[in-house]
């Protein structure tokens, strides 16, 4: 009897600590992505909030037919396609030196996981000097005319100006991703790795077939942060190019930024908003089936 | 127990954080039954701060148990914040009652009900006093909508040493301001040894409409027809496609560069600068060992328009503004003689009111000269329509484009098009 009271009220404990939990959800997450959703359906004007007119279908037609925001999707996914493996194997490589090293290991991972306690913007910032198009001026272009090469638009030319954004965001971002191999790698027993010494193996094929396999769910993990993260792309364009050069750099979110603040076209930018939704859902069950399909 | 105690706690501590942190109204009246009046203008440098402590103080002192003007400061940046900042506030009615709007906002709030017309504000002997480039730009629809203290001009800086040394002069009259291909000229001229001749990008926001748009005004057209309602036709006409040719040779010639450094002018690597009105003071003050000079703003080949840009941030009120007679007294006091002219002392731009040019005698004197002299006589706000948002951001865009190597009729056909649609999709039914 009294086994089975206290199983009752253990149970209603239980839902009152998820309740602060549930409730913040709803109200930050929840009733804000319902509203989007809501919103994507009217011609939502933000100066106008009082006179807001249920139009259909109306956003979705005109968004498919939207040159730039299909340009905003290429480009998101251009950049995460190209972002997470140049990020990933950098950190990996970083993790590796780091703990093949016996001294001053600290002061490296202090080195290399500062850019990410500074903020993006002030990264941002100091990226567009370096990447400045005028020798005078950048520093990457004043050290390629000392080489004797030409110097390079960077951020000013639509060929380039992605690319570098990708260049810089990897340098930023790898730092977090060592810290999780570093403890991924520390996590692999040494004895696995004299047994492959002793079985004959080399430092290629102990790293082959000892590491990668021992950091498989570590790798997995950090390929999904990285690509949700990358999908998100927003504050590089936002300081750096303003989705320009010639829509090089325009992504999804900063599409929706610009339509829903900058244009005002509140009701469009949700549709644009609800169309991102799925399909960073869309990709991340796809990844999850890969994973578990493996 | 313990535990049921801790989540009884935690649920209240959040539903608290819920019933504060969420439509908060404003406060209307404090606990002394004064009535409060809340502005909202951009944060600005440390004189300008002054001047605001300083004259609340003023205000609150004489009108102790029956108003209390507060203000908050907000970040502007140089891109889009503080608009950002409003657009949240309309959405959620939060608004304060005094809102500081730039001048091509001024249609915007307006034509969207946000502001309410100001015309019974001051008798029309006092209105007199403003001058008309800045009662043009804050009026829509026949109505006045905004009153600033300040205006804004751009002309033309230059290095006097390079000019020298190149023997090049300047004009001194207005009428003989450079043309286009004098200004182009000149600045190859100056181009070399890492100088470039000139800057023409004081930031790569609105400040490209605000001083670029003048090139389409002096070539005989502007940005948009009478009324506001049409780009097309006007910013890709041929004159407007020749003015982007123009400016997009000077970068593509390499006379001026797409990027500048900050301060490239005043730090001797630009050897002319379309620059603000504003810029003077900080010459005076932070670069005394510069050499330097103003002329007029450049004016196109043949026929052209003399022109300058002008505009600068008003007040307006908003529809969210509740004691009215408290908010029409503070903005009495705000614009009276004596505020616009210290204001504009403090802040060093031209000011409004033709009266202060009397105590603040500087603008009789060159360089300050030219400037009141642009205003007066030369100067064109930027275009009045309710899609102005769209049409600054589409403009800038196409400009950049233009300047990386897109062909300027496509350029501007496609921001014309851009702003025609949301005036069509919005505007055109009201």
């Amino acid at each position: 009897m009294k086994k089975s009271i206290n199983k009752i009220s253990e149970r209603r404990a239980a839902y009152i600590f998820v309740i602060p939990a549930v409730a913040l959800l709803a109200a930050f997450l929840l009733y804000p992505s319902l509203q989007t959703i809501r919103y994507a359906f009217t011609d939502y004007n933000i100066m106008r909030p009082d006179r807001v007119i249920f139009c259909g279908f109306n956003n979705f037609v005109e968004l498919f037919q939207d040159e730039d925001f299909w340009i905003a999707v290429k480009n998101t996914l251009y950049f995460t396609v190209l972002v997470v493996p140049f990020q990933t194997v950098l950190a990996l490589a970083l993790a590796m030196l780091i703990s093949s090293r016996r001294k001053g290991v600290p002061i490296f991972r202090a080195a290399y996981f500062s850019p990410q306690v500074t903020s993006m913007v002030v990264v941002a910032i100091l990226w567009t000097v370096l990447y400045n198009s005028s020798p005078d001026s950048g520093l990457l272009n004043a050290l390629l005319v000392k080489l004797g090469l030409e110097p390079c638009g960077f951020l000013n030319d639509p060929k380039t100006a992605m690319n570098s954004i990708i260049f810089m965001s990897a340098w930023q971002g790898a730092g977090y991703q060592m810290m999780i191999f570093l403890a991924g790698l520390q996590g692999i027993s040494r004895e696995q790795y004299e047994a492959a010494s002793i079985d004959g193996a080399g430092k290629l094929q102990s790293f082959l077939y000892v590491t990668l396999p021992g950091l498989k769910s570590v790798i997995q993990y950090v390929v999904m942060i990285t690509v949700i993260q990358a999908m998100k792309l927003f504050t590089q364009p936002y300081v750096m190019t303003k989705g320009g050069p010639q829509n090089s750099t325009r992504t999804l979110v900063y599409y929706i930024y610009e339509q829903g603040f900058q244009k005002r076209n509140f009701g469009y930018a949700c549709a644009v908003a609800a169309v991102f939704f799925v399909i960073v859902i869309g990709l991340s069950l796809g990844m999850k089936k890969i994973i578990k399909a493996e | 127990m313990r535990k049921r105690m801790v989540a009884v706690l935690l649920a209240a501590a959040l539903a608290s954080v819920v019933s504060t942190g969420c439509g908060k109204a404003k406060e209307r009246v404090n606990e002394e039954g004064e009535s409060v009046v809340t502005i909202w203008s951009p944060s600005d440098e440390p004189a300008i701060e002054e001047w605001w402590v300083e004259k609340i103080g003023e205000f609150n002192q004489a009108h102790e148990g029956e108003i209390e003007l507060r203000r908050e400061a907000i970040v502007r940046a140089d891109s889009y914040a503080y608009e950002d900042k409003v657009n949240a506030a309309i959405t959620s009615n939060d608004l304060p009652d005094i809102l500081y709007v730039d001048g091509p906002n001024v249609s915007i709030y307006a034509a969207n009900e946000v502001t309410l017309p100001l015309d019974s504000l001051f008798s029309e002997e006092e209105w007199g006093d403003f001058f008309e480039p800045s009662k043009q730009q804050n009026t829509y629809n026949g109505k006045i909508y905004a009153v600033g203290a300040t205006e804004s001009s751009v002309a033309l800086y230059y290095n006097k040493d390079m000019l020298d040394q190149a023997g090049i002069s300047v004009p001194e009259k207005k009428e003989d301001a450079w043309t286009w291909s004098e200004y182009y000229d000149v600045a190859k001229k100056l181009t070399g040894n890492g100088v470039v001749g000139t800057n023409i990008i004081m930031d790569k926001g609105e400040g490209l409409s605000y001083v670029l748009g003048q090139f389409w005004i002096s070539n005989g057209t502007d940005f948009v027809n009478e009324d506001g309602s049409s780009a097309d036709g006007y910013l890709n006409s041929k004159e407007g496609v020749e003015a982007a040719q123009f400016l997009n040779s000077l970068i593509q010639d390499g006379y001026a560069n797409i990027d500048p450094i900050q301060k490239e002018f005043h730090n001797g690597r630009a050897a002319t600068m379309l620059g603000g009105s504003w810029e003077v003071a900080t010459l005076e003050k932070d670069y005394p060992d510069l050499n330097w000079g103003v002329t007029y703003f450049p004016v196109a080949d043949g026929d052209g328009v003399l022109t300058s840009p002008t505009g600068d941030w008003a007040a307006s009120v908003t529809k969210n503004a509740q004691d009215m007679a408290a908010v029409e007294e503070v903005m009495r006091f705000l614009f009276s003689k004596e505020n616009v002219t210290t204001y504009a002392q403090a802040i060093s731009k031209p000011p409004t009111r033709i009266s202060s040019y009397g105590v603040l005698t500087e603008y009789n004197e060159y360089p300050r000269s030219i400037f009141k002299e642009q205003l007066m006589e030369t100067g064109h706000p930027r275009p009045r329509t309710p899609s102005y948002s769209v049409l600054t951001a589409e403009f800038s865009e196409a400009m950049l484009n233009i300047f990386t190597g897109v062909d300027p009729q496509e350029a501007l056909d496609a921001a014309a098009a851009a702003m025609d649609k949301d005036y069509a999709k919005y505007y055109a039914k009201d």
